[in-house]
């Protein structure tokens, strides 16, 4: 986690950003940004910049992943080697990208109604243009609207944010240089309409009484996240609707 | 306007079974995005999956002929199937269907009948949510659209439609403006006044 | 992650709606665990855990290579985990599973985190580093890998002995002193089945299970967290479980604690 020189991540009670504790960074969501896509999203998280895709559902394939009674989730997370400001990443899988997308498709699989569709396959696509810390969060927060826009039937709409630890603080949203030299990060999906956790992960060092912090912390972020999320699928209906008001 | 809801935002504090809620104990919720008629408890779809029903019409492709049978693909995870003995018509591959869905059986395959043949023309994709406006109460949209431009138009629940002849293209455009504007008040109007505009032969509609 | 019989799951499921377990343990206990050190000679460290049926084997070997380029005073440290085709008749051959991914990167997490190893003193010479490649072989699957994985690199790291870098080569003879550890970490995995939660879940159980949450701590912090699967827990539960994982990781210490080394 840490490496080089630890910088200052808070100075005078302020982040780098100039942001508070439990800020979340500036967040833009976009819905049907693809048109061959069944359903997309795009989604501007501080700086990083994701686009999430759904095809489907459609025939399961190869035959034999099929499963009678549901339909198969099938998720991508996939960094771009030009997106992050090191170096030029290796393009591919890799370990990280494939644990990633385990636990992305995991999430998906608790809210999506998967026996609407037996023998059917959905395909969530992830991909990271640019990259500034949290974009696990942010994919399963674009792919969720993304879900909704390809009109898949879901239980809820989930969404996901991180939160860390800087020192002996509790910081929400950590971007990349926050993440590189934090002493926690945890990243957290909620389904909103149950509290239910879907995704869970941490590294670092954490007391009981610090994850709580951490975790209301994230449950608050939720509901500016989940409203961004439902204002990306409305607004443009209900902007076309008010437009032809009779 | 009816309330836009979401996947997981609650309807009613009363159970409404429709395709398109889920219930838990008294409690309703929306599954798709969608307008919610609170007065009447409907939901109406704005984004949504097709999911086949038996007596609608769709529109397929011949994809593979057997011996005793069509498999046709209808732009779905459901295939679709025509029995020949139920078929006077012989398809080939890539021919155009309109059939009417007969029943679903227990391997998720749609089996069709009154399958026949759509010659020339082109396909073009809609969201299947969509459908029912181009389509209009008793069919007033679809009328609306043929006689405005001299067309042969099938509409498919599964999202596709079929246009040929006429003014091909103004259809086109009207059916792409009644998705994108499926849900706005007025609609009938403005597609009325948009196919009388635009139409070279003036005609009224 | 096994597939077990219908029949099976059903009966698990049924047993632990009344508060029975499948087997002679409660809820929150362990299987028996036996640790055994130093099986592997050539390698510079190594353990083997039995956890219930569960075998896992970890060799740890050492190297002698470039630092990453963003962090050119540290050693490295690379842990893969093998899910073998003869643990199990539903692991196959093949490039690593996302399980398998999951698995080995959760492990790693702790131990890093905790800081288990201090890396910065791998430093060889610029540009030299020392790497410690921790595989952890699954001889047999009976569940809860993730614990018996941290377990069993623990102990491989606790046997592992340092090799020395001589005239540009790697020396494993004479005198070789033990590698230094800094805090131990275990982890504890939990199961959750419908609404019952149980530690140290089994193949069988595991195969039925809707989600499970791993905590990886030392004395004093939770070190890593991983849920994983697409059933979900609520905050109450992982708040309670936290504080159940200080407690059972006092158990699964005290055997690390045991060992000779």
């Amino acid at each position: 986690m840490e490496g080089g020189e630890k910088p200052e991540l808070i100075v005078n009670g302020k982040r780098l950003d100039g942001r508070d504790f439990g800020e979340l960074r500036s967040l833009k969501i976009e819905a049907e940004v693809l048109k061959n896509a069944d359903g997309s999203a795009y989604v501007e998280w501080g700086n990083n910049k994701i686009i999430a895709a759904v095809y489907g559902p459609k025939e399961a394939l190869p035959k034999h992943i099929s499963d009678p009674d549901r339909a198969i989730i099938k998720c991508r997370y996939s960094m771009a080697p030009f997106s992050s400001l090191e170096e030029h990443g290796r393009t591919g899988p890799n370990r990280r990208a494939t644990e990633i997308s385990k636990v992305t498709k995991e999430v998906f699989e608790n809210v999506i109604l998967l026996d609407r569709f037996p023998g059917s396959e959905i395909d969530i696509f992830i991909e990271v243009l640019q990259s500034d810390g949290g974009t696990r969060a942010a994919g399963i927060t674009a792919a969720a609207v993304a879900l909704v826009n390809a009109g898949i039937p879901m239980s809820d709409v989930p969404y996901a944010v991180s939160a860390g630890k800087v020192g002996d603080k509790i910081i929400l949203d950590l971007n990349k240089i926050e993440d590189n030299y934090s002493d926690a990060d945890i990243p957290i999906a909620i389904s909103p309409r149950t509290g239910n956790v879907l995704l869970l992960q941490m590294d670092g060092s954490l007391t009981k009484e610090e994850f709580k912090q951490a975790f209301n912390m994230a449950k608050e972020a939720g509901k500016t996240i989940s409203e961004l999320q439902k204002s990306a699928l409305v607004d443009p209906y209900r902007k076309l609707a008010e437009k032809y008001k009779v | 306007m009816d309330r836009i809801v979401i996947p997981g935002e609650l309807l009613a504090e009363r159970p409404i079974r429709s395709e398109n809620t889920l219930v838990e104990g008294n409690m309703t919720y929306a599954t798709v995005l969608s307008l919610f008629d609170e007065a009447k408890g409907v939901l109406i779809p704005l984004e949504s999956v097709w999911y086949p029903k038996h007596g609608e019409t769709v529109i397929g492709i011949i994809e593979e002929t057997r011996l005793n049978s069509y498999n046709v693909d209808l732009n779905s995870s459901f295939k679709g199937m025509i029995l020949s003995k139920f078929s006077e018509t012989r398809f080939a591959q890539g021919d155009i269907v309109e059939a009417v869905v007969r029943d679903i059986d227990e391997t998720k395959t749609v089996m069709l009948m009154h399958a026949r043949s759509l010659y020339g023309g082109k396909i073009i994709d809609i969201k299947p949510s969509k459908i029912p406006r181009i389509i209009g109460r008793e069919n007033t949209m679809l009328n609306q659209l043929m006689q405005g431009t001299m067309s042969s138009i099938k509409v498919g629940t599964n999202g596709r439609v079929w246009i040929k002849g006429g003014d091909a293209s103004l259809a086109t455009e009207a059916i792409l403006r009644i998705q994108e504007e499926a849900h706005t008040a007025g609609l009938t109007e403005r597609i009325k006044t948009m196919l009388e505009s635009k139409n070279g032969n003036g005609n009224k509609v | 992650m096994a597939k077990i019989s219908a029949v099976k799951g059903e009966y698990i499921v049924e047993l632990l709606s009344k508060g029975i377990r499948d087997g002679p343990r409660k809820f929150m206990d362990y299987r028996k665990i036996t640790i055994s050190q130093g099986l592997l000679p050539n390698a510079e460290g190594s353990a083997q855990v039995d956890l219930g049926n569960t075998k896992v084997l970890v060799g740890i070997k050492m190297g002698v290579g470039e630092p990453m380029p963003d962090k050119p005073k540290e050693g490295n440290l690379m842990v893969n985990a093998e899910l073998l085709p003869l643990a199990s008749a539903d692991y196959d051959a093949g490039p690593p599973s996302p399980e398998s991914v999951e698995f080995a990167r959760v492990v790693d997490r702790g131990i890093r985190a905790a800081g288990t190893i201090d890396l910065s003193s791998l430093f060889i010479e610029k540009d030299k580093v020392w790497s410690i490649f921790v595989d952890i072989y699954v001889l047999n699957y009976d569940g809860n890998l993730f614990d018996a994985g941290t377990l069993a690199v623990m102990a491989a790291l606790l046997n592992t002995k340092m090799p020395r870098y001589e005239n540009d080569a790697v020396v494993r003879e004479g005198e070789m002193p033990k590698l230094k550890i800094g805090s131990i970490v275990t982890s504890c995995t939990y199961a959750k089945l419908g609404d019952k939660i149980i530690i140290d879940p089994t193949g069988a159980e595991e195969s039925v299970m809707d989600a499970r949450l791993t905590v990886t701590n030392d004395e004093q912090y939770i070190r890593a967290m991983q849920k994983g699967l697409n059933g979900a827990f609520s905050y109450a539960e992982i708040e309670n479980l936290l504080e159940k994982t200080f407690e059972k990781s006092k158990e699964l210490r005290k055997v690390l604690e045991g060992l000779k080394g």
